[in-house]
């Protein structure tokens, strides 16, 4: 058949190639020694990519732990702020009710007076100032105003103290003691007084 | 398998190797070579490890196929790269240009080239394997890494393709490479 005489053809042409080829093959010792040397020689220990991505990383971890440490400042610094307006208004809660928009304007004044610098209270809510940098004056007025504060702490009652009280709170906290007879300890029972008018 | 027993046996597949990596780098001896080299660095690193689970020369041709398509693909990131180096490799000259331009004088070799050119990867890969290294169909499939219906399909594919353009190719070539069969045989 042709077709394997076609491959007979195709074959001797490969074999041809290959002859060819084998002619300009490199010798292998050669080939084995500069591979050997190049095994031997010290990789290239710069990779761009490698280098950005480490580079990348290390900027969004950076970033991270700068705003939160940012963050850990400034809450501290609000929260103090937020405890200056406290005891401005330390009136009693039957007051406050009276005397509402009085007590809001002095809020608003006692946010706008320690800082002078700044115009409008918006901006202040935003960026809240460390007072860490105030003057010796500045901090005799805090001291004072630090004790005021804990006064005022120290004498503050729930309203909701007058709600707990009642007029049989000594029956409750009297407790019958061991050398007591039966009739002193029924007296102090509340319903014996009401047996004796039955 | 020991470096020196593996090293003895790769000295005897050098050739064939090479003849491979050629064929797996259309043509270029430089880059055959330097696939070669990268595929000894393997086995002597201990990346490619022979496991026996096939033939050596089978494993050896199978690691060149993949090397020298890293390799291709390293080649064509770093023009997309280096666009103003590319003149540059382009022009590169190869150390066996003018022994391959004498073997390439041979008209019949020159037209054979081209056609191999022409044809598909895995089709010529399938040629070279059963013609020139003389390996199996299946041995083929397993350096393709493909089936052997898959192989023997490219293979008979690229034969005919072959046939085609060698036909195409040398009108005068002398012999007629059309499949002539006999009314008998059919």
């Amino acid at each position: 058949m042709e077709i394997i005489g076609d491959d007979k053809k195709l074959r001797a042409l490969y074999s041809q190639a290959k002859v060819a080829d084998q002619s300009t093959t490199p010798s292998f010792t050669s080939v084995w020694h500069r591979t050997q040397a190049r095994a031997l020689k010290p990789r290239r220990a710069f990779n761009l990519s490698f280098a950005l991505v480490t580079a990348l990383l290390v900027l969004t971890l950076g970033s991270l732990a700068a705003w939160s440490i940012y963050s850990n400042r400034s809450r501290p610094s609000q929260q103090a702020s937020t405890n200056d307006s406290a005891p401005t208004n330390p009136a009693p809660a039957e007051k406050k009710a009276v005397e509402v928009p009085k007590d809001k304007e002095d809020v608003k004044t006692a946010e706008t007076l320690p800082t002078p610098g700044h115009d409008s209270p918006a901006r202040r809510s935003i960026k809240p100032r460390p007072r860490r940098s105030a003057p010796p004056v500045d901090r005799q007025l805090l001291a004072s105003d630090q004790t005021t504060k804990e006064t005022t702490i120290g004498t503050w009652q729930s309203p909701t103290v007058g709600l707990l009280s009642s007029p049989t709170d000594d029956l409750f906290k009297s407790i019958p003691q061991l050398n007591e007879n039966t009739n002193q300890m029924k007296s102090s029972l509340p319903g014996r007084s009401n047996d004796k008018e039955k | 398998m020991e470096i020196a027993d593996l090293k003895a046996e790769l000295e005897r597949l050098h050739s064939a190797s090479f003849g491979w990596a050629l064929s797996c780098c259309r043509r270029d001896a430089t880059e055959a070579e330097e696939v070669l080299q990268t595929v000894y660095l393997k086995i002597l690193e201990g990346k490619a490890r022979f496991r026996g689970e096939s033939s050596l020369k089978t494993w050896l041709f199978a690691v060149i196929r993949k090397t020298a398509a890293t390799e291709y693909r390293r080649r064509l990131l770093r023009s997309f790269r280096l666009t103003d180096n590319t003149d540059e490799v382009d022009d590169r000259v190869s150390p066996f240009e003018s022994q391959t331009e004498t073997f390439e004088r041979s008209e019949a070799q020159s037209h054979f080239q081209g056609a191999l050119k022409e044809l598909p990867r895995r089709q010529r890969e399938a040629l070279h394997l059963v013609f020139y290294e003389d390996l199996s169909l299946r041995e083929a499939a397993d350096v393709m890494g493909v089936s052997i219906g898959s192989a023997r399909q490219h293979y008979e594919r690229g034969k005919k393709k072959l046939r085609e353009s060698l036909t195409r190719l040398e009108m005068g070539y002398g012999n007629n490479w059309g499949r002539q069969e006999t009314p008998s045989a059919v």
